[in-house]
């Protein structure tokens, strides 16, 4: 028994871990995007983000003063590089210590920090962990203070800039309405026709009922790709052509198929007696779908509209095709798929803020509406 | 007009001429075609239950019908027309696919995509949805793994373009590489024929949440006793898994694959966000992007092999749903 | 690969722009201010006047560049009367032909790439300029013959006409460098391909990286590597047949383009010439390439981009003093003179008014190109143009050296036809730089392209 039981124990230990493995495995990516979102673009690409409480170290470069007098043979000018405006302005909180110092760009550590470097002719440079300086040369250096490049650590710094810049400077926020815009009426449309033909598919008898359904059970899996090039040339011929109108129509279309199938199949399911009961009392068919179809199907319709939703705030394809590329058309993802990723290319701080506004809305949909997309998902693929 | 003020005024003018719309036909219906009063009061009652279904549905069939069903045909008929679409070539474009290796190999990554994503994310779903089945925790661990399904596939894109990333300072994958093996910078994205499975990981990682929750219900909806009878056979908990618990469950499995396999078929975004069909990664719904509004006629042709590879699977849920309404 | 790189160009300068942007229908300088040539403008004011008509323009350029068209189109309307309503749309190209086909065309259409109005030119719906524009091109512009050329196309009766009038130019043979890194390493700017070559050699030797190269462009991804592919086909052949390249008179697998894309690739194919290695420069954007000149230690000391890349530099960037630029030099061995590579706009007329015509010949005014160009970026070959009106020194010398070219050809991707200029041959040039295509198959890959085309 005891080894029985001992087995079964290591057997939850490793599924615990086996779960833990593969939990971490599907939000880590998200994670790390989401934590670089919140960092500086010069601390995102000196360390990871896994690193990003710890202080990073970056190089940058400053000059001295000039303002000397001579002592004796030679000059000397000492400040604090830090003073410099160019320094100061690479380090976005308080700089750390200097730790290494240079006079050429190719080689900002050349020097240790704290030492006197020699370079050459009687001139020497040192550089204090401080930022503090002395530069001793045997000429007048006139106007222009010696170049210096450093390392120093810049700390750990959490901001919301790169989302300021992202909703402001990069049209995110317009992008956002946009997005809104597709996704509320490409959802609430298709639910309200859906309903109807699912109830009279579902409870009215007429004659190709069956092949009507087998029908659109059949256009469920018609790749969108087919309809692009027709149904934008009919847009274009009717005078729709790309617009807000037209998307919702295209959504409207796209959507109808599941729509149908998902609320029929819920439909069906309703108890026959209600509905003859209210038959019996005199309800007519208008009645009996407002009164009482719609408000039992609601998880269903709920399901459904969670679905659309989802997919219409998802979709780049439908938008890139039927929405003019203009920036005032641009929902999220055609933003960031054709506008950030290039003109934004390696600047992650913005790509990652941008990625999460767009996703922000449909995971907090995710979220609290869990349930019914669960249900959806269960009525729409095992029945 | 402001885009969202005139998004209001679509769901208003929408909504309620939806309602109109039935309201109203219904109205129309009852009280002036086919009154239920007077001396034909049955017959009219019959003929207006016989009309009635048609208003209900005529809405959706015509929307079916004008965004679905006609551009079956219409692109199948443009097809057939050259880049202008003045000239009637036959079967032109379709010769030009196939003798295009562009074409081929993105119909052959189409079929990798096909075979292996449906594949990994039907295997990952089987084993989240047992390893969770009778954890503590299992509901929050499952909650996790669905996420990515409410992620854009754009989104997700970045995501892991951010994991990929060449910099070992920016992309996990080229931290650890260097970190633990100090091998170092891989570009993932561009290692030929590999890369393809890179971008394929970005879709399974989406869809493992779905296989997941299908099949974790059904494994609930095994009967118990079944499972007691394995164990109390002596059965270990692996062969209970593979003998017992998945050939029960091997229909909804069947329909979570053929599910996922329609959707890698027309997955566009994630090639078109990663690397844009460079390096060997292009499949048929990105190679079909780069002839649209260029040459509508490859384009739809393009778009007609991706509908004809669906076809079994249509067909088959075609055969389904009849055999269920019987 | 103007087009992209403006429309690029366009959503970064914005944010620099900041707050600073001109709102609409305000004059930029009230006439009599300024280095421009006002007496050009009053004369043309004089001579015009269309009040109450209006005048619709459909361009492709967004955000900044479409704040700086409507500042130029201010001043046309305050002269004319006439009232000017500008759209820009990234989707130019697909737009202007369903325009066509709807029968919708605006007044005048300005095209990103003279190459995009072949085709419209030839259905018939350009109104052609009158012929003696081909002399206001060799009066007005530098290498005037070469600008006349890309504005001219057959019209539907077979003939050439000159078809628009080039307003808003790049150029392209540049080399951008720290001249504070070159001073520190003790390099001078070469004045020969020859020295260009030694250089990046001797940097290499250095321990340090010669070039930044980044081929990335989201949807655009390798049209960089086109440029230099260009600039190689002017340095090595004569422009005669560059023209029989980008016209399709001579195969694209012909040796000569193959040895082009091989002297990009002496610097693009060599791991230690390229930040990163050639790989790599397949997936750096190309805006953030030129990052690497103003790193501690410089990731590289040159990069090689047209003349709007600087409004994708870092902040606080100071022109001329943290970076500065050189001509892309010519072969010293072969005599071929100082070609330049660039691309620009073309303006045509699309309706046939009165107003529409006006226009074109404001756009030639020197004025035009002096407001336009007083905004940045851009740069004009007007000879008569006051180069005080740039923005800045850096521009101006840019603009110098638009005005000295003996040979100016456009960026051949621009000229080709869309399937090949903006796909086949960027994709080509990515599996040519990550090495798995060789040049030759590279090559042969946009040829076959481009004969199933025809």
């Amino acid at each position: 028994m005891d080894n029985i039981a001992g087995q079964k124990s290591s057997f939850v230990w490793a599924s615990n871990i086996a779960t833990l493995t593969l939990v971490l495995l599907w939000i880590i990516p998200t994670l790390g995007l989401f934590v670089s979102s919140f960092r500086d673009r010069d601390q995102i690409s000196a360390s990871g983000w896994w690193k990003a409480p710890f202080a990073v170290e970056l190089t940058a470069r400053g000059r001295t003063g000039a303002d000397t007098a001579p002592e004796g043979d030679h000059f000397s000018v000492s400040g604090n590089i830090f003073d410099d405006r160019e320094a100061r302005a690479a380090f976005t909180g308080d700089p750390g210590a200097v730790s290494a110092f240079g006079i050429k760009g190719a080689e900002p550590r050349a020097f240790q920090v704290g030492t006197t470097a020699d370079l050459g002719g009687g001139e020497t440079l040192t550089v204090n962990p401080d930022g503090s300086y002395v530069w001793v040369t045997p000429e007048d250096p006139g106007n222009r203070g010696k170049r210096i490049y450093f390392a120093a650590k810049s700390p750990p710094k959490l901001t919301l800039a790169n989302y300021r810049t992202v909703l402001t400077s990069d049209n995110m926020s317009r992008a956002f309405m946009n997005t809104l815009t597709v996704a509320v009426p490409a959802t609430i449309i298709p639910i309200l026709v859906a309903a109807f033909a699912a109830y009279s598919l579902a409870w009215m008898e007429f004659k190709i009922r069956g092949l009507l359904i087998a029908g659109i059970v059949g256009l469920l899996v018609v790749p969108i790709q087919l309809a692009l090039v027709p149904v934008l040339n009919l847009h274009n011929a009717v005078g729709i052509g790309q617009s807000f109108p037209g998307i919702w129509l295209a959504h409207t279309g796209f959507g109808m198929p599941l729509a149908v199938y998902l609320l029929r199949n819920y439909m069906a399911g309703l108890p026959r007696d209600i509905i003859e009961c209210a038959r019996v009392d005199g309800a007519t068919d208008f009645q009996i779908f407002v009164k009482i179809i719609l408000p039992l199907s609601l998880p269903a319709l709920a399901s459904f509209a969670i679905f659309q939703f989802l997919w219409t705030w998802n979709d780049l394809l439908v938008a890139k095709v039927f929405l003019p590329s203009a920036d005032e058309y641009k929902v999220m993802t055609v933003k960031i798929a054709d506008d950030l990723l290039g003109s934004r290319g390696g600047d992650w701080g913005i790509l990652a803020a941008a990625a999460f506004v767009s996703i922000a809305v449909p995971l907090a949909v995710f979220f609290s509406l869990q349930r019914f997309l669960v249900r959806g998902l269960l009525a729409g693929s095992v029945k | 007009m402001n885009p969202v003020f005139q998004g209001l005024t679509t769901i208003v003018l929408g909504v309620s001429g939806c309602i109109a719309y039935f309201y109203t036909s219904n109205l129309v219906l009852d009280r002036v075609l086919y009154p239920a009063r007077g001396p034909r009061i049955t017959e009219n009652i019959a003929r207006a239950n016989q009309i009635r279904p048609w208003l209900f549905i005529f809405p959706a069939l015509f929307v079916l019908f004008v965004y679905l069903a006609y551009p079956v045909v219409g692109s199948a008929f443009r097809s057939l027309f050259n880049r202008s679409g003045a000239d009637f070539i036959g079967l032109g474009n379709y010769v030009a696919l196939l003798q295009s290796p562009d074409f081929r190999r993105a119909f052959l990554n189409n079929a990798l995509w096909a075979l292996f994503v449906p594949a990994a994310s039907v295997a990952f779903g089987l084993l989240a949805a047992q390893l969770t089945d009778k954890l503590a925790w299992g509901n929050a661990a499952k909650s996790l793994i669905f996420m990515p399904m409410a992620i854009s596939f754009v989104g997700a894109s970045l995501i892991w373009k951010f994991v990929y990333a060449v910099d070992s300072d920016i992309g996990l994958v080229n931290a650890i590489l260097l970190g633990l093996f100090g091998v170092g910078p891989v570009d993932v994205l561009q290692i030929p024929f590999w890369n393809n499975f890179f971008l394929m990981f970005i879709l399974i990682w989406i869809q493992t949440g779905f296989a997941m929750v299908i099949l974790s219900a059904a494994l609930r909806g095994i009967p118990e006793e079944t499972v007691e009878a394995a164990i109390i056979d002596g059965a270990n908990p692996f062969q209970t898994f593979f003998r017992i618990k998945v050939p029960q469950i091997f229909p909804t499995i069947v329909v979570v694959w053929t599910t996922i396999t329609v959707g890698s078929l027309k997955i566009f975004d994630i090639v078109y966000a990663t690397t844009g069909g460079n390096f060997g990664t292009e499949i048929l719904p990105s190679y079909m992007m780069s002839f649209m509004f260029r040459d509508d006629g490859r384009a739809t042709a393009v778009a007609l092999v991706i509908m004809i590879i669906v076809l079994p699977v249509m067909i088959s849920n075609i055969r389904q749903a009849q055999k269920e309404i019987r | 690969m103007n087009a992209l790189a403006r429309k690029f160009a366009a959503t970064t300068a914005l944010v620099c722009a900041g707050g600073a942007a001109i709102a609409d229908n305000h004059l930029l300088r009230t006439p009599g201010d300024g280095p421009y040539n006002w007496g050009v403008y009053e004369d043309f004011a004089a001579n015009h006047d269309f009040t109450g008509q209006t005048l619709s323009i459909l361009g492709a350029g967004t955000g900044v560049d479409k704040t700086r068209l409507e500042n130029v189109f201010a001043y046309f309307a305050e002269a004319t009367g006439a009232t000017v309503t500008y759209s820009g749309s990234d989707s130019f190209e697909q737009d202007i032909v369903i325009a066509m086909q709807a029968g919708t065309l605006p007044d005048v259409a300005m095209f990103p790439q003279p190459g995009l109005a072949r085709d419209l030119a030839a259905r018939g719906a350009i109104v052609a300029l009158p012929d003696s524009t081909r002399d206001w091109y060799k009066e007005n512009f530098a290498a005037g013959d070469s600008w006349a050329d890309l504005a001219s196309f057959p019209g539907p009766d077979g003939a050439t006409h000159v078809f628009g009038t080039i307003f808003g130019t790049d150029v392209k043979s540049l080399v951008w460098y720290s001249p504070e890194a070159f001073e520190e390493n003790g390099y001078e700017v070469p004045e020969t391909m020859e020295a260009l070559k030694a250089l990046t050699e001797q940097i290499a030797a250095d321990g340090m990286t010669p070039f930044c190269l980044g081929l990335g462009a989201g949807a655009g991804t390798g049209w960089p590597a086109t440029d230099w592919v260009e600039d190689f086909m002017l340095r090595t052949q004569p422009p005669e047949v560059y023209d029989q390249w980008v016209n399709h008179q001579i195969p694209f697998d012909d040796p000569r383009v193959v040895a082009a894309i091989e002297d990009y690739g002496w610097f693009a194919r060599n791991d230690h010439l390229v930040d990163g290695g050639s790989k790599a420069a397949a997936t750096i954007d190309f805006r953030d390439s030129p990052d690497g000149l103003f790193e501690f230690p410089p990731k590289c000391l040159m990069h090689k981009q047209a003349s709007f890349i600087p409004n994708f530099f870092p902040d606080g960037v100071e022109m001329g003093v943290d970076v500065d630029f050189f001509y892309f030099p010519a072969y010293e061995g072969l005599d071929l003179g100082r070609p330049i590579l660039g691309s620009g706009g073309l303006a045509t007329v699309t309706q046939d008014k009165p107003v529409a015509q006006a226009f074109m010949e404001y756009l030639q005014t020197p004025f035009a190109h002096e407001i336009f160009m007083s905004q940045g970026q851009i740069l004009t070959p007007h000879l008569k143009a006051n180069p005080d009106a740039y923005a800045n020194d850096t521009q101006r010398k840019l603009g110098e050296i638009l005005t000295s070219a003996t040979t100016f050809r456009f960026d051949g991707s621009d000229l080709m036809p869309g399937e090949i200029g903006t796909d086949a041959f960027w994709n080509a040039m990515v599996e040519y730089t990550t090495g798995n295509l060789t040049a030759e198959e590279a090559a042969a890959a946009v040829e076959t392209r481009w004969n199933s085309i025809k």
